[in-house]
């Protein structure tokens, strides 16, 4: 590594975030232009970037609010990677921490949802395994998991989050009685646990009821299917989801546990 | 006129378009990372796309100037994206992107910001382009940047620094006239399309693999390289200078923010075809 180079680049992106410049040939005024053209690259990809992978948050917030914390978020938790699509990873969290944002108490909830929503549209291309669902038959449900299609994703939350992101999708006279029986969910409040799936190429939300939602808990920690089947308890109707889960493409195929592939 | 060398770049607002009708083109460009994901819909697109055209891989996030080094991560991803869409060219920029940060993590700035022109940084950039040739096999092309602000001290000449990196790597150049053009405005000088010939007449002939071309906007008191306008007529003439120079080179003509209809850019694509001749 090239100190003096290591050195130059250090202050040059301290520089861009506000510090005093040093080592360039440009001084005063025109050294602080080209610095801000810098910044404002920036803080247009990061508000580029975010609303690409949040839009209900940005709909919820308004454009202005929304650009304003995208460029903060933009400086508190900097890109690591050089694709912009994998940024944002932490944003839930430090929206739910952010002491501006009290009014909005599911917001961050509601950032979880969009963000999975915008994993699963860049997640591998998948169809479902028919063949593999004959192991249901043939094979100890012990030595069995399911597998969701890449990208699948709960999110479970004390808020309406799927009525709260489709409300927002929404226009006209649509949105207004969704908005009604918004603000009555709002209130309660009356939460919402939700399955991000994947319809061709678009992420679709599926609101699930408590059971279904135990259940999708239970398959994403790779829990076998005896174990899942014991733990989720009454109520769960496992024929009715398998059912949903092919025709609404949850389902990737019906897999060996690792212990059983070892034995 | 032909279009056999002239390619735009694909991008969102024209895929439907641009798919369902291909026009007469040379080739295609994307930025490389906005294809990085395991699948979806853009990578679908570039997909069909390739079944239409060659398609060149233009990078602007390996940062092969960082003197943090490269990532790991990044070049496993376009390797990845080279083996499927087998394109006609791959490029990057002579920029560094990364940087430690006091607490130690290694940030990206997502931009393409500039090195300095020294034999520190041109051993760095060498060995880093060697790098990634040695794992996608294939020699990469390195642009040209518009920088905003210079290092002081700069011990080499830009035409020689690229032509030494080219000697060095194996690499080739991608000469931006845009860049050149933006980079001369911003320096004052007193002829900018003089300025652009002189770079273009230091550097070899037989580095310059692609050229580039684009619109500029000026901001207060320095020229902005936006990529949101039709080219500016000197940049044109640099274009034509370096094609007269160079030989028969490909010219892609980038347009990456406000994105006009399909037709502008294919308006423009056809007066860079009437260069070639």
């Amino acid at each position: 590594m090239d100190d003096q180079e290591v050195r130059r680049q250090q202050a040059l992106i301290a520089a861009i975030g506000g510090a005093p410049p040093i080592g360039l040939r440009e001084t005063g005024a025109r050294a602080a232009r080209g610095l801000e053209a810098y910044r404002a690259h920036a803080e247009a990809s990061a508000e580029r970037a975010l609303r690409a992978a949040l839009p209900t948050v940005q709909a919820l917030l308004g454009d202005e609010l929304f650009a304003r914390l995208a460029r903060e978020f933009w400086h508190a938790q900097p890109p690591l990677r050089g694709d912009l699509g994998e940024w944002g990873d932490g944003v839930a969290a430090w929206l739910q921490a952010h002491p501006g944002l009290t009014p909005w108490p599911y917001l961050a909830d509601c950032a979880r949802l969009d963000l999975a929503c915008h994993r699963i549209e860049r997640a591998a291309d998948a169809a479902l395994d028919a063949a593999s669902l004959s192991r249901l038959e043939s094979a100890d449900p012990a030595q069995l998991r399911l597998v969701l299609m890449p990208g699948a994703a709960l999110v479970r939350s004390r808020w309406p989050i799927v009525a709260i992101r489709q409300a927002h999708q929404l226009t006209g006279d649509d949105a207004e009685r969704a908005f009604d029986e918004l603000r009555g969910a709002i209130a309660l409040p009356q939460g919402e646990d939700a399955l991000v799936a994947r319809d061709g190429w678009r992420a679709v939300v599926h609101a699930l009821s408590p059971s279904e939602a135990a259940w999708t808990e239970l398959v994403l920690g790779d829990t076998d299917l005896a174990t899942a089947l014991e733990r989720v308890g009454p109520g769960f109707d496992f024929a009715h989801w398998l059912q949903r889960a092919i025709r609404h493409q949850w389902l990737s195929a019906v897999a060996r546990t690792s212990s059983s592939r070892e034995a | 006129m032909s279009t056999e060398q002239v390619g735009i770049g694909l991008r969102q607002p024209h895929y439907a378009e641009l798919l369902s009708r291909p026009p007469a083109l040379g080739f295609v460009e994307v930025h490389s990372e906005n294809f990085f994901a395991d699948g979806g819909a853009a990578l679908a697109v570039l997909h069909e796309a390739r079944g239409h055209y060659p398609v060149s891989l233009h990078g602007v996030g390996l940062g092969l100037g960082s003197a943090a080094g490269l990532d790991p991560w990044h070049l496993d991803r376009l390797a990845r994206l080279v083996e499927r869409i087998e394109p006609v060219r791959v490029s990057d920029h002579a920029c560094f992107a990364r940087a430690a940060l006091p607490g130690g993590d290694v940030v990206h700035a997502n931009d393409l910001l500039p090195i300095a022109f020294s034999e520190g940084s041109l051993a760095l950039m060498a060995s880093h382009v060697g790098q990634v040739q040695d794992r996608l096999k294939r020699p990469l092309l390195i642009e040209n940047l518009s920088a905003y602000v210079t290092f002081s001290g700069d011990e080499i000449a830009e035409p020689e620094f690229f032509a030494r990196l080219c000697a060095r790597s194996g690499c080739g150049m991608l000469l931006d006239v845009n860049n050149l053009m933006v980079n001369a405005l911003n320096a004052g000088a007193a002829d900018p399309l003089a300025a652009c010939r002189a770079f273009i007449d230091a550097l070899p002939l037989g580095i310059v693999g692609e050229i580039h071309v684009a619109g500029y906007s000026e901001a207060g008191e320095i020229a902005i390289d936006d990529h949101g306008s039709r080219v500016r007529p000197a940049v044109w003439a640099a274009c034509a200078h370096a094609l007269r120079r160079f030989g028969a080179l490909p010219v892609l003509v980038e347009w990456d923010t406000a994105v006009p209809p399909l037709e502008v850019l294919l308006d423009e694509a056809a007066r860079a075809a009437a260069l070639h001749g």
